[in-house]
C-alpha cells in the first residue's frame, strides 16, 4: 500500500494542554480521506504540523515516504497544495493576478495553464474584479485555483466548506470529486460536517481529543450503517452454515453476536431459521447514521 | 529565493501601499522645493539643493514604517507566509526576500525622491555647492540607513503575526528612535557653561557664567554619540545638520543593525508556530 502521508505517534503540546496526542493516521495513493472531529478535536493543529507550519512536540510524519526530520521534507512539500481555515488570497487583486503571483511563487515556466485553472473552478469570467469583493465560495474556489497552480498530487483542505450556502457547498464537492477523479489527486478534508464528507470520501479517520479514535474505508463504514439485523446465538456455527448455504451477507462480531445486513421481513427470516433448528435468542434492528456512528465512537473511546 | 523574489516584485508593482510611498515621496520633493523657492524670493536665503535631499532622511523612517507595515502586514493576514512554507520554500528564504524587496522598494523611493529633487531644485537654486566627494558620502550614508530602517521594520512585520500590531510597533519605533535620537543630540550640542541672571538687591540685573550642571561628562558624551551613530533616526539628523566628524563610519552602524535585527528576526521566525 502507498501513502501519500503517515504520521506515528504524533504529539502536540501547547504548554499544559496536548492538542495531539499519540496520532497515527494513513492516507492511501488516490484517495478522499475525511478527517472527522469536532471543533477543537485537533484537526488544524494536524494540517498545520503536515504542512510544516508547525513542529511536533513528539512523533514523526512522512510524506510520499519522505520523514520531517529529513532535510527533503521541503521539497517534497512542492508536491503539496493547501488551504489551512481560509484561502491564502491577495485581497487587493483579481482572481488572475493572485493565481500569476502563485505560478512565479512555485517557479511555473509559463502562464499558460491559467485560463484552465480559473475555469476548473468556475472563475473565468471574474475579470478584474478584486478577490476581497469575492463571495465566501469564489475565495475558496479561488483557495482552491491556488493551491493546484503547482500541479500537485496531495491537496489538503481544512474546512473547505465552513460558511458556504448550499449552492456554494455543492460546487466545492463537485469540484473535490473532479481533481480527485480526474486529476487522480488524493485529497484530505477536514470538516466536521459529517454528512457532506460521506458523499465524497473514501476513506475517514475520526479524530477525538488529539488521537485518531478509528480509520476505517468508505466501503467497510457503509457496511456498518447499513441496515442489519444484530443476532444473539448461543451457536453461531450451525448458523454461518446456513448463512454460506443461502449466501445472506453477515458478519460474526463475536462467539454469540452475529450481524445480518439488509433488509428483511423480521417474522419470515426469524420463522425461516426455526425451521431450520437455529434458535436465536435476541433479536435487534438497526439503522446508523455517520453521526450516530460517530458520537458511538467518541462515547465508546471516552468510555475507554 | 529567485522564485520569492520575483513574486515579492510582482506584488510590489501592484501594491498600494508601493504606489502611495512613491507619490509621497514625489509631493514631498516638490513641495519642499516649492517652499524653499518661496524662501528665496521672499527672504533672499541662499538654498542648498543638496539640502532638500538630504533633509527627507529625517522622515524618511517614519515612512518606511508605514510602507513595511502596510505590505508585510498582509503576509500573515491573506495567508501569504503560510501559503509559501506549504509549497515548500524555506523560512529563512522567505525571511530575506521579504528583506530584500522592502530595502530596494524603500531605496528606490528614496532615489526617485532625490532624482526629482535634483531636476527640479538645479534650474531654481544652482547645483550642489558642498564637495562632490563629501555628498556622495552622505547620500550613500542615507541609503544604508534606509537599509537599517527597513531591518527593523521587517523584523517587527515578521515577527508579529497581527497586522494592526505591525503598524503600532513600527510607527512607534520609529517615533522612539527619533525621540531617543533628539535627546542625545540636544545633550551632545549642549553648552558646557550656562547663563544664569538674578536681581541684586537695588534691582539690577546681573549674568553670571556658570558650568551647566546637565552637560555630560567625556564618558556620557561618547555613549550619547555611539546612541546617535548607531540609531538610524540619529544618523539621519546628523547628516541633515551636517554635524558629524566622521560620516564614513555611519554605513558600518547600518550594517550592525541590519545583521542584529535580522539575525534576530530569522531565530525568532524560524521557532514561531504559524497559525
Amino acid at each position: 500500500m502507498e501513502y501519500v502521508l503517515e504520521t506515528n505517534n504524533l504529539e502536540k503540546r501547547y504548554k499544559n494542554f496536548k492538542a495531539l496526542s499519540h496520532l497515527s493516521i494513513h492516507i492511501e495513493k488516490g484517495s478522499i480521506y475525511g478527517l472527522i472531529g469536532k471543533n477543537g478535536a485537533g484537526k488544524t493543529t494536524l494540517i498545520r504540523i503536515i504542512c510544516g507550519l508547525q513542529k511536533p512536540t513528539n512523533g514523526s510524519y512522512a510524506i510520499y515516504g519522505i520523514k520531517n526530520n529529513s532535510s527533503e521534507i521541503s521539497s517534497v512539500r512542492k508536491r503539496i497544495g493547501a488551504i489551512i481555515e481560509s484561502p491564502s488570497i491577495y485581497g487587493e487583486m483579481s482572481a488572475r493576478d493572485n493565481l500569476i503571483e502563485q505560478y512565479k511563487l512555485v517557479g511555473m515556466p509559463s502562464f499558460d495553464g491559467i485560463n484552465e485553472l480559473l475555469k476548473l473552478v468556475g472563475l473565468e469570467k471574474t475579470g478584474k474584479k478584486k478577490a476581497k469583493n469575492f463571495s465566501l465560495g469564489m475565495k475558496q474556489r479561488l483557495g482552491i485555483a491556488i493551491s493546484l497552480a503547482s500541479n500537485p498530487d496531495f491537496l489538503i483542505l481544512d474546512e473547505p466548506i465552513n460558511g458556504l450556502d448550499p449552492q456554494g457547498i455543492i460546487e466545492i464537492r463537485e469540484l473535490i470529486l473532479k481533481l480527485n477523479k480526474e486529476k487522480r489527486i488524493t485529497i484530505l478534508i477536514s470538516s466536521h460536517y459529517l454528512d457532506e464528507l460521506s458523499k465524497i470520501a473514501t476513506h475517514y479517520g475520526f479524530l477525538d481529543n488529539g488521537s485518531i479514535i478509528k480509520e476505517i474505508s468508505n466501503e467497510e463504514l457503509m457496511r456498518k450503517m447499513e441496515h442489519k439485523l444484530i443476532l444473539k446465538v448461543s451457536n453461531p456455527k450451525d448458523f454461518v452454515k446456513y448463512f454460506e448455504e443461502n449466501k445472506v451477507d453477515y458478519e460474526v462480531i463475536d462467539s454469540k453476536t452475529i450481524n445480518v445486513y439488509g433488509k428483511y421481513n423480521l417474522s419470515k427470516f426469524i420463522t425461516e431459521l426455526f425451521n431450520k433448528n437455529l434458535i436465536v435468542d435476541e433479536i435487534h434492528e438497526q439503522e446508523e447514521s455517520l453521526e450516530n456512528y460517530f458520537i458511538n465512537l467518541i462515547g465508546g473511546a471516552k468510555n475507554d | 529565493m529567485i522564485k520569492l523574489l520575483n513574486a515579492g516584485f510582482t506584488r510590489l508593482r501592484k501594491n498600494r501601499a508601493f504606489w502611495l510611498f512613491l507619490i509621497f515621496s514625489i509631493f514631498m520633493s516638490l513641495f519642499m522645493i516649492y517652499t524653499q523657492y518661496k524662501d528665496m524670493k521672499e527672504y533672499g536665503e541662499v538654498i542648498q539643493v543638496e539640502q532638500i535631499i538630504l533633509n527627507y532622511s529625517t522622515i524618511i523612517g517614519i515612512v518606511v514604517a508605514i510602507f513595511v507595515s502596510l505590505f508585510l502586514g498582509v503576509e500573515y493576514s491573506d495567508g501569504a507566509i503560510r501559503n509559501k512554507i506549504t509549497i515548500g520554500h524555506s523560512r529563512i528564504q522567505i525571511y530575506l526576500s521579504n528583506l530584500i524587496i522592502v530595502s530596494i522598494a524603500s531605496v528606490f523611493c528614496y532615489i526617485v525622491f532625490s532624482f526629482i529633487s535634483a531636476c527640479v531644485g538645479t534650474p531654481l537654486f544652482g547645483w550642489v555647492k558642498v564637495e562632490g566627494i563629501n555628498f556622495t558620502t552622505l547620500f550613500i550614508d542615507i541609503l544604508f540607513l534606509i537599509m537599517a530602517f527597513s531591518a527593523i521594520d521587517t523584523f517587527i512585520a515578521m515577527v508579529c503575526s497581527n497586522k494592526t500590531y505591525t503598524a503600532i510597533g513600527t510607527i512607534i519605533v520609529a517615533f522612539l528612535m527619533m525621540m531617543i535620537a533628539l535627546t542625545c543630540f540636544n545633550l551632545l550640542c549642549s553648552s558646557p557653561i550656562i547663563q544664569t541672571v538674578t536681581i541684586n538687591e537695588s534691582g539690577e540685573m546681573i549674568t553670571k557664567e556658570e558650568p551647566n550642571p546637565r552637560y555630560p561628562t567625556e564618558k556620557e558624551m561618547k555613549i550619547y554619540q555611539t546612541i546617535v551613530d548607531f540609531l538610524p533616526a540619529g544618523q539621519a539628523f546628523q547628516i541633515a545638520g551636517g554635524n558629524n566628524t566622521n560620516f564614513n563610519i555611519l554605513p558600518v552602524y547600518s550594517l550592525v543593525n541590519v545583521i542584529i535585527f535580522t539575525g534576530a528576526g530569522l531565530i525568532i521566525f524560524n521557532k514561531k508556530e504559524l497559525k
